[in-house]
């Protein structure tokens, strides 16, 4: 299947500080938790990727805060006006097999994981959402739980030990991603984690967005737009 | 249909319109977006003899108008690309120049010999590398160092021959003289400009964050430098041009065929419109027609009265 397409506006409202959430006609059939969406943004050189936060029918979701000058384009975008899409790209989170999971998202991070918890309801796999936001003003709405100020890693080892999923599933700063792999780790828990990195091409050929994995005794490149982004937390040779 | 066939010195192409190497992976990996098999060729990502794993930290920098790139050559290697993408070109009818890259001499030669033995019709030689054996100075920035290359690299590959050339230096008449009297049998130009991307941020607590990445610029913002060197470039030389450097729509292409390129590679476009390939050769055939000429060597010389 052609993955140009065009998208009509829906809606683009603001849901929480700096933060807005986009609707969009897309004419795709399928979208996979953990995939994302890459949006032409007029005089760019390199389309912007956004998780898809949620898919109902062909009508596709991101959520984004306002950052830079993309942002700021797809912030003016009004109903019925078009935008220039790529996707859905990438891999996603897999849910085979897995009974009971927890979600742990951090600020704008958490966009994905409201489509990964809908897409496990449906597939009745229990599921617990933690998100972490700096401030009461920027809490995007959907989690079982909310942790405000702080880490949302603060109260995690006793959740963990308390809810005793079999998966954690995760998306936020690389921080966060990293600390929450080593904890899990040490628990013998598996982690999936959807990474960010700048992305040139969206499509795998350009090796812009490689991070590395260590995959038995060797390491190796992946592309965080094509291999990615979703990640195993045990593989991910973790930076400073 | 208007015919778009390029012939540069008896190698043939369909079309004028080639992707250019690190933009579009090693064969069909913009098939979803585009009809591979009609491109004037797929120019691979850098092969070089052995897999090479990049550069390390940030690796893209976006500019006004383009981007700064600092792989490092990542790439499988010629031997994985001959036993895995080799197969798949000939099977999709797939037309294609294999782009080498080498870090010494040793290297581009046992890379165009494996060419060579296993019958890749084209290839294009990336002579930006730094030479590791002198100083690290890149191949393509002395007439005499190119001179040399290109004969090693003729004697063993018995193909067709582009050398690309790097814009990275002040004389570019002399480095395609130097390529076309050691039996290069086509010139590419550009490679991409060095650069330096710098962003500083001041945060809400008052600290400046500041990224620098340094590599190779590319993208819309470096055409009139391509433009520039391809036209003193022709001018300098008989052998055939490949004209390199921020084409991202039809009148660029015209623009590039108007100072003498006989063909032209899209790179970053491809980043920004991945159908933009197949868009260019659509418009270029509407063109003709509507031009009431016959094929693309006609609408060149109308460019060139």
């Amino acid at each position: 299947m052609k993955k140009n397409h065009q998208g009509i506006i829906k809606e683009n409202i603001k849901i929480a500080k700096d933060t807005f959430k986009l609707t969009f006609d897309s004419n795709i059939k399928e979208v996979k938790a953990g995939q994302f969406v890459s949006i032409l943004i007029p005089d760019k050189t390199l389309r912007r990727p956004f998780s898809v936060s949620d898919f109902v029918e062909d009508k596709i979701s991101i959520i984004y805060k306002l950052k830079g000058d993309g942002t700021k384009y797809i912030s003016s975008l009004k109903e019925g006006e078009k935008i220039d899409f790529i996707g859905p790209m990438g891999n996603s989170f897999n849910i085979e097999n897995k009974k009971r999971a927890l979600i742990v998202g951090a600020g704008v991070g958490i966009a994905p994981m409201l489509y990964l918890k809908k897409v496990l309801n449906k597939n009745n796999i229990e599921n617990f959402l933690i998100s972490g936001f700096k401030e009461e003003k920027e809490i995007i709405k959907g989690s079982d739980k909310y942790v405000i100020g702080g880490s949302v890693l603060d109260s995690i080892e006793g959740l963990i030990d308390e809810y005793k999923p079999d998966v954690i599933y995760s998306c936020g700063p690389y921080i966060v991603l990293k600390l929450l792999s080593h904890i899990a780790k040490e628990k013998g828990i598996e982690t999936q984690v959807a990474m960010e990195k700048l992305m040139a091409c969206s499509i795998g050929v350009c090796r812009g967005c490689v991070i590395e994995l260590k995959r038995g005794n060797e390491t190796l490149n992946a592309s965080v737009c094509k291999d990615g982004p979703v990640f195993k937390g045990s593989e991910i040779v973790w930076q400073i | 249909m208007a015919d778009l066939s390029v012939d540069l010195n008896g190698f043939k192409l369909k079309s004028p319109i080639l992707s250019a190497s690190g933009t579009f992976g090693y064969c069909d990996e913009f098939e979803d977006f585009i009809n591979v098999s009609k491109l004037g060729s797929v120019v691979t990502k850098a092969l070089s003899i052995n897999p090479k794993k990049g550069n390390e930290g940030n690796r893209i920098f976006e500019t006004n108008g383009g981007m700064i790139n600092r792989i490092g050559l990542e790439n499988i290697g010629i031997k994985e690309f001959i036993n895995k993408k080799l197969p798949i070109l000939k099977e999709k009818n797939i037309d294609f120049i294999v782009n080498l890259a080498g870090s010494n001499f040793e290297d581009y030669i046992e890379a165009s010999k494996i060419a060579n033995k296993n019958g890749i019709k084209a290839i294009e030689v990336n002579v930006s590398c730094p030479n590791v054996k002198e100083g690290c100075l890149e191949f393509g920035t002395n007439p005499k160092t190119l001179y040399e290359l290109t004969s090693s690299i003729k004697d063993v590959y018995k193909g067709f021959l582009i050398i690309k050339l790097t814009p990275n230096v002040s004389d570019i008449e002399s480095l395609a003289i130097a390529a076309q009297s050691a039996g290069a049998d086509c010139i590419s130009a550009i490679n991409t400009l060095k650069g330096l991307g710098v962003k500083i941020e001041i945060t809400e607590d008052k600290k400046i964050i500041k990224q620098t990445v340094s590599g190779g610029l590319s993208g819309r913002c470096i055409k009139p430098v391509a433009l520039s060197m391809v036209k003193r470039i022709k001018e300098a030389i008989k052998i055939p041009v490949i004209g390199i450097g921020g084409i991202s729509n039809r009148d660029d292409v015209l623009e590039f065929l108007s100072v003498g390129a006989d063909a032209v590679e899209i790179g970053t476009e491809n980043f920004t419109n991945p159908n933009i390939t197949e868009k260019i050769t659509n418009e270029l055939i509407e063109l003709i027609d509507k031009l009431n000429l016959k094929n693309l060597d006609e609408l060149k010389r109308k460019l060139r009265e």
